[in-house]
């Protein structure tokens, strides 16, 4: 039977698969082919998103982004029991204009993942219904999860010039 | 009941009432809830102290704030701190909320707490075992005694400045003042 690796790889162009974890299938891809894979996935039984994360490589002036599918459902022709039970799909967008597409009509539970790297990272997702605030309530001029967002100078400038209650009542006098 | 404190509860019962019985507020900030149900069940037993869990801080006197307090958490502290019946103790654990703590430079973590509500007494630790709780709570039973935990008075007397502080926080406040706030001290700021 032929193993899901050597499957991918000749469907897909471009790919690069590494194997060598006991457990995971890690794919390096090309940004164009991220939603056909991952409809190719779930139709082979990996049927379970379970996490998209985001990763901020600013000397490369990339986002990786990091989508991971697990299965839980076997007996499918594709999906045999010697396969990885999941499986890492990581793709680089540019960092200068962050924007993707959403992988909502496939995967529907990547709604609030994308929502919230919309907000710490400044990505835009085409075709997301509501990119609206999902945590954060202050304004932040660079998304606070960039590397480039200087997380002490913020504090010192908000936090840090608030007096205290002494002061405020020197201030008074 | 202790005999040599018999004077003290005839001179003052209400005080020694209040002492004996914390009522404290079911409110989890933080990694420092993680301590509160041992505290509170068999093994360490928090009623010995007096000290039980109420669900409502209508019902409550003293706040357990219990680790690092976040921008949004901070706004739930406040009006929980405000609908509380005086007399009302605060005491908050860990370094957290003393200065920040290992978010001290966090992006939406406040550092020190007694800028916004006052704050009686800290219990130090990363985190407090839940004797240290009780050797706090025993230290809150001395302020009461001397009359030094205050915080409730502090926050009537200086609630103009507690509120600029908070308005410097959050901008518009979503809540009217506690207390009446004159409109020309706060001009004065």
């Amino acid at each position: 039977m032929v193993s899901l690796k050597e499957k991918l790889l000749s469907d897909f162009e471009g790919l690069k698969i590494d194997d060598r974890e006991a457990d995971r299938l890690f794919i390096d891809t090309q940004k164009e082919a991220v939603l056909s894979l991952l409809s190719y996935l779930k139709k082979a039984g990996y049927n379970h998103l379970a996490m998209v994360s985001c990763t901020d490589w600013i000397d490369e002036g990339k986002f990786e982004l990091v989508y991971i599918v697990n299965a839980y459902l076997s007996g499918d022709q594709v999906f045999g029991k010697k396969e990885k039970k999941c499986i890492v799909i990581r793709t680089k967008i540019s960092r200068q204009s962050a924007r993707f597409m959403t992988v909502m009509e496939i995967f529907e539970n990547a709604e609030p993942y994308e929502r919230e790297m919309h907000e710490m990272f400044g990505i835009d997702f085409e075709g997301h219904p509501r990119l609206t605030p999902l945590m954060l309530e202050r304004d932040y001029k660079i998304p606070p999860f960039r590397k480039d967002f200087d997380t002490l100078n913020y504090v010192n400038n908000t936090f840090g010039k608030i007096p205290s209650i002494e002061q405020r009542k020197e201030g008074l006098k | 009941m202790d005999r040599n404190q018999i004077s003290k509860w005839l001179k003052n019962p209400g005080k020694m009432a209040h002492k004996y019985s914390f009522h404290v507020v079911y409110f989890c900030t933080g990694c420092g809830i993680i301590e509160i149900p041992p505290s509170i069940t068999t093994r360490w037993d928090a009623e010995r102290f007096g000290i039980i869990p109420v669900a409502t801080p209508r019902q409550a006197n003293l706040f357990l704030i219990t680790g690092y307090v976040s921008t949004k958490t901070l706004k739930a502290i406040i009006r929980t701190y405000e609908q509380m019946p005086e007399p009302k103790y605060t005491v908050a654990f860990g370094s957290c909320p003393i200065n920040g703590g290992m978010y001290y430079d966090s992006y939406n973590t406040i550092t020190s707490l007694d800028k916004y509500i006052p704050v009686d007494g800290y219990i130090a630790g990363c985190m407090p075992r839940p004797e240290a709780v009780f050797i706090g709570v025993t230290h809150l039973w001395k302020l009461i005694d001397m009359d030094k935990a205050d915080g409730y008075k502090r926050y009537r007397e200086d609630y103009v400045h507690y509120r600029a502080n908070q308005e410097q926080l959050y901008g518009q406040m979503d809540w009217p003042p506690l207390f009446p706030v004159e409109k020309k001290e706060q001009a004065n700021l």
